[in-house]
C-alpha cells in the first residue's frame, strides 16, 4: 500500500514569513496520526498544502501517492476534510450544507447521515447564520463522516466542542479507523492526541521536532504531582525519574517521568498520602522544558 | 441617562453622516430645481409631462401649480422621506436588536437600570436626531432660496415621517430575531410606504389646468403619502404634515408594550428554519452558485422589468413633449447617437441603462466566490472533488445567465408595454435592442472573473471600478464629448442600435467575451487560495 502522506523538507513562505521550514511528515496507511504543535507552528498551512489549496515553496509532498498540487481533484475524491474554523453560508440550513458538501464527494450514506445528526445532537434545519461555533464545526464533521473516505484530515476538530461531543468525535474516529481509513488530526492539546493517536508528529516553527509512536514519545512528557504525604522531600528526590521537588504550602510538588510513575506511587503509598492532585503532561510544559519556548495555550 | 449618553457616543459618527448626507442631498436638489427650471413656462412643461406619465408620478410625487416650490415638492419630497426613513429604521436596529444579538444589552440589563431604559434612550436619541435633521432641512430649503413658511412645513413633514419610521424600526426590533431580519423589515416598510403612495399617485386623477393631482386611495395608506398632502411651499397645510406622528406613537407604543413583556433575546417572530435536506438543485457547484445569486437576481430582474415597462409608458408622453421641446431630444440623442426618431432614442437610452444594470447583477453573482474565499467557505469546497476552474466557472456561468435574465425580461416587458400602446414594430425593436446589449454586459462580467483569477485581493474593488468606468464612459462619454480612443474602451460604446446594419462590433465583443472567459478559467488554475 502507498504511504498515505509523505512530505520531505516542505517549505512554505508567505512573503517574509516562513510558515513551513523544511517539514518532514510521514503517515502510514491505516494509522491515526496526531499532528501536534502550538498555535502558529504551521499545522493548518501543512494541511492546506496537502490539500493542494496552497502551493509548496520548496520540498516535496505526496498524498495517497499523488502530487497534491497537480492531482488535487483526484486526491479529493478519496478524502474528507474538516477545517479548523468552519464558516457556513448564512442562508443555507445545516442539512442543505451537509448534502451539498457530501454530494460533491459522491453523496452521503443516508443511514449514516441520520445517525450522525442524532449522535452530534445537531438540528439540520437551523440556518448557517444562527449556528454557534461548535455547531458549525459539527456540520462540517457530519459532512466528513457521512461518506466513507480513505483519508480524513481534521484541523483542530474539537476546538469548539464540549466534552460529550468530543467523545462522539472520538467514537467516529475509532469507527473509521476500524474501517481501515487513515486519519491525520492536528491539535495543540497533548491529552487529546494521546487519547486517539498511535503515532504523533510534533511540529515547532514549521519543522517536525519529534515523530514516533506515543510510547516512543513518553520520554518527553512528565506528570505533575501535588501531594500531602508523610514522605520527606529528600526521600522523594532520591527516587529515579522524580524532578523539581519543592514545598508548596502543606504539599509537596514534583514532576515524574512517565515511565517512573509506578514506583513513585508505590513509595508514596508506603509513606502515607492524605491528599493528592495529579496533572497530565501538557504541550506547553513540554515545549518549555525541551525547547525553552513559552507558548500561550 | 447614562444609557442615553452611551448610545449617543457610540453612534455619533454614523448618525452624523446620515443626517449631514440627507441635508446635503436636500439642499443640493433644492438648489438644482430652482436653477435648472427658471420661469413658470419651463416648469409647467415638465409638470405637464409628469402628470401625463403615471410612471413619473409613481417615482416622484404630486405637484401643485407652476411655482418653483411646487416643482421642488414634486421632485424631492418622496426621495427625502425614504432616505430619512431608512436612517431611522437602521438607527433603531443598531440600538435595539443588534445590541441584544451581540450581548451588549445583557451587560446593561445586569446593571441597575430598568428594563425599558434602553428603549427610552433609543426613542429620545432618535427624537433628537430627527429634530436636528428637521432644523437642517429647514435651513437647507432657506439657503436654496425657498420661503420660510414652506421650509418649516416641509421640514415638519420630513421629521414626522422620520419619527414614524423610528417607531416602525423599534417595533421591527421587537418582532425579528436577528438584526438582519429587523433591518429587512424596516427597509421593506419604508419601500412599501414609498410604493403605496407611488401606486396611489400613479392611479390618481390629474388636473392639468391646475397642474396638480388627486391621489387615489393607496396613497392614504402611507405616511409619506400623508405628509405629501401638506403641499409645503404652496398650500402649507400643517395637519397632514403631522399625521405620521400618529403612526410613530402607535408603532412605538406597541414596541414598548412588547418589550416590557418579553424576555431578553426573545422575539415575536421566531427565526425561520430551513429544510433538513438539500433539493437536487443545490447538490452541485452550479446549483450552489444559482442559489446564492437568487435573492439579489430577483431584485435586479424586477428592476429590469420596471425599466423595460417604462419604455412603453414613456413613449407616448415623450413623443408629444419632444415635438415641442428640442432640449429633451438633444439629451436622448446623446445617449443613443445613431437614432433619428424619439421612440428609437428612448429604446436605446433605456436599454443601455438596463444593460448596465444587468452587468451589475452579473458582477455581483461572480464576486460572491471571492466573498466565499475570504470568509473561509471556499476552502471546504475546494477540498472536495471540485477544481478551481469549476469553482470560478460555475459562478461565472451564473453571472452571465443573470445578465441574460435581466435583459431578456426587460425586453419582454418593453415588448408588452409598447405592444399594449399599439406600437408593434417598435416593440420588436425594443427586444432586439435588449439582446444587442448582452455581449457588452458579458464583457464586464467576464472581466470581473479574470480579476478574481489574477488579483484576488483587489478584485472586488477593481471589478466595480471597471464597471463604473464603463458606465461613465458609456452613458456620459458622448455628452462630455470624450475622444473616441476613450469612448472605445467601454464595451457599451460598441453596442449597435436597431435596426442593425453592422454586426462587426457585436461579433468582436463576443470574441472578446469568449477570450476573457477562457483566460479566467485558465489563470485561476495557477493560483493558490488567498484569504
Ligand atoms: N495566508 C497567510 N499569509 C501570511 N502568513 C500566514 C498565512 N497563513 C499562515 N500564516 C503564518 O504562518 C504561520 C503558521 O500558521 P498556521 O499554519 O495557521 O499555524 P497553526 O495552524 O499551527 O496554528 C503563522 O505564523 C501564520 O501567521
Ligand atoms: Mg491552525
Amino acid at each position: 500500500m502507498t504511504i498515505a502522506i509523505h512530505t520531505r523538507g516542505l517549505v512554505k513562505t508567505f512573503g517574509r514569513v516562513r510558515a513551513l521550514d523544511g517539514l518532514d511528515l510521514t503517515v502510514e496507511p491505516g494509522e491515526v496520526h496526531g499532528f501536534l504543535g502550538p498555535n502558529g507552528s504551521g499545522k493548518s498551512t501543512t494541511i492546506r498544502v496537502l490539500l493542494g489549496l496552497l502551493r509548496a515553496s520548496g520540498g516535496s509532498a505526496m498524498v495517497l501517492g499523488l502530487d497534491p498540487w497537480r492531482d488535487a481533484v483526484a486526491i479529493h475524491r478519496r478524502l474528507a476534510y474538516v477545517p479548523g474554523d468552519v464558516s457556513l453560508w448564512p442562508n443555507l440550513s445545516g442539512g442543505e450544507t451537509i448534502d451539498l458538501l457530501t454530494s460533491l464527494r459522491g453523496g452521503a450514506d443516508p443511514g449514516l447521515r441520520a445517525r450522525l445528526l442524532s449522535d452530534f445532537e445537531l438540528d439540520p434545519t437551523t440556518r448557517g447564520r444562527a449556528y454557534s461555533k461548535g455547531n458549525r464545526q459539527k456540520v462540517a464533521l457530519v459532512a466528513a463522516f457521512a461518506r466513507r473516505a480513505e483519508l480524513y484530515l481534521f484541523d483542530e476538530p474539537t476546538s469548539g466542542l464540549d466534552p460529550v461531543m468530543e467523545e462522539v468525535f472520538r467514537r467516529e474516529v475509532e469507527r473509521v479507523r476500524g474501517e481501515g481509513a487513515t486519519v491525520l488530526l492536528s491539535s495543540h492539546i497533548l491529552s487529546e492526541v494521546e487519547q486517539l493517536c498511535e503515532k504523533v508528529t510534533i511540529v515547532r516553527a514549521g519543522k517536525a521536532v519529534e515523530s514516533g509512536s506515543l510510547s516512543e514519545l513518553r520520554h518527553l512528557t512528565r506528570t505533575s504531582f501535588h501531594v500531602a504525604t508523610g514522605a520527606t522531600p529528600a526521600e522523594l528526590a532520591a527516587l529515579p525519574g522524580v524532578h523539581d521537588v519543592h514545598r508548596e504550602a502543606d504539599r509537596l510538588a514534583f514532576d515524574v517521568d512517565t515511565d517512573a510513575i509506578g514506583p513513585v506511587l508505590t513509595a508514596l503509598t508506603a509513606a502515607g498520602v492524605s491528599a493528592m492532585t495529579v496533572a497530565p503532561p501538557s504541550l506547553e510544559e513540554l515545549f518549555l522544558r525541551h525547547y525553552g519556548d513559552r507558548v500561550e495555550s | 441617562m447614562a444609557v442615553l449618553g452611551q448610545q449617543l457616543r457610540r453612534d455619533r459618527v454614523v448618525l452624523s453622516i446620515w443626517i449631514v448626507a440627507i441635508a446635503v442631498l436636500l439642499a443640493g436638489s433644492a438648489a438644482a430645481v430652482s436653477s435648472e427650471f427658471t420661469g413658470a413656462a419651463a416648469r409647467a412643461a415638465v409638470l405637464q409631462l409628469g402628470l401625463a406619465t403615471p410612471s413619473l408620478l409613481a417615482l416622484r410625487g404630486i405637484p401643485n401649480g407652476d411655482s418653483a416650490g411646487s416643482l421642488l415638492w414634486f421632485q424631492v419630497f418622496a426621495f427625502l422621506a425614504v432616505a430619512g426613513g431608512l436612517m431611522n429604521t437602521f438607527f433603531a436596529t443598531r440600538h435595539g436588536r443588534a445590541d441584544e444579538e451581540q450581548g451588549r444589552r445583557e451587560l446593561l440589563a445586569a446593571g441597575a437600570i430598568g428594563r425599558l431604559a434602553p428603549l427610552v434612550a433609543t426613542a429620545m436619541l432618535g427624537l433628537l436626531a430627527n429634530l436636528v435633521l428637521g432644523v437642517l432641512s429647514a435651513l437647507g430649503f432657506l439657503v436654496a432660496g425657498y420661503d420660510g413658511t414652506g421650509a418649516l412645513v416641509a421640514a415638519t413633514g420630513l421629521t414626522s415621517c422620520g419619527l414614524a419610521f423610528l417607531g416602525v424600526g423599534m417595533l421591527a426590533g421587537e418582532l425579528a430575531a436577528t438584526s438582519r431580519s429587523a433591518n429587512s423589515i424596516g427597509v421593506v416598510a419604508v419601500l412599501l410606504a414609498y410604493a403605496l403612495r407611488g401606486a396611489g399617485d400613479a392611479l390618481g386623477t390629474p388636473h392639468f389646468e391646475k397642474l396638480t393631482l388627486t391621489p387615489s386611495w393607496p396613497s392614504w395608506l402611507s405616511p409619506i403619502g400623508w405628509a405629501q398632502q401638506s403641499f409645503a411651499f404652496t398650500e402649507n397645510r400643517v395637519g397632514p404634515a403631522l399625521l405620521p406622528l400618529a403612526l410613530a406613537a402607535l408603532a412605538g407604543g406597541i414596541a414598548f408594550a412588547v418589550h416590557a413583556r418579553r424576555d431578553l433575546g426573545a422575539s415575536l417572530l421566531p427565526e425561520r428554519s430551513g429544510p433538513a435536506h438539500a433539493g437536487v438543485g443545490l447538490r452541485s457547484m452550479l446549483g450552489l452558485a444559482a442559489r446564492l445569486a437568487r435573492g439579489a437576481l430577483i431584485a435586479w430582474a424586477v428592476g429590469g422589468v420596471l425599466l423595460g415597462a417604462l419604455i412603453g409608458t414613456l413613449t407616448n408622453a415623450v413623443a408629444g413633449v419632444a415635438a415641442s421641446n428640442p432640449q429633451i431630444t438633444q439629451v436622448l440623442k446623446a445617449f443613443a447617437p445613431n437614432r433619428q426618431d424619439t421612440v428609437g432614442l428612448l429604446i436605446g437610452a433605456i436599454m443601455l441603462m438596463t444593460g448596465m444594470m444587468a452587468a451589475a447583477a452579473g458582477i455581483q453573482a461572480v464576486l460572491r466566490v471571492r466573498g466565499d474565499e475570504t470568509d473561509g467557505r471556499a476552502e471546504p469546497l475546494l477540498a472536495l472533488a471540485v477544481s478551481r476552474a469549476r469553482w470560478l466557472g460555475s459562478a461565472l456561468a451564473v453571472g452571465l445567465a443573470a445578465v441574460a435574465v435581466v435583459l431578456v425580461l426587460a425586453g419582454i416587458a418593453a415588448f408588452a408595454g409598447l405592444a399594449a400602446s399599439g406600437r408593434l414594430s417598435d416593440s420588436w425593436r425594443a427586444v432586439e435592442q435588449a439582446l444587442a446589449e448582452l455581449p457588452a454586459a458579458f464583457t464586464i462580467v467576464a472581466a470581473a472573473a479574470v480579476l478574481i483569477a489574477i488579483v484576488p485581493r483587489a478584485s472586488i474593488l477593481l471589478a466595480w471600478l471597471v464597471f463604473a468606468a464603463a458606465i461613465v464612459i458609456g452613458l456620459f462619454g458622448p455628452l462630455l464629448t470624450l475622444p473616441t480612443g476613450v469612448l472605445d474602451t467601454s464595451p457599451f460604446s460598441h453596442v449597435p442600435s436597431v435596426p442593425f446594419t453592422d454586426w462587426g462590433p457585436t461579433v468582436v465583443l463576443l470574441v472578446v467575451d469568449a477570450a476573457l472567459v477562457a483566460l479566467a478559467l485558465v489563470l485561476v488554475r495557477r493560483r493558490e487560495l488567498s484569504s
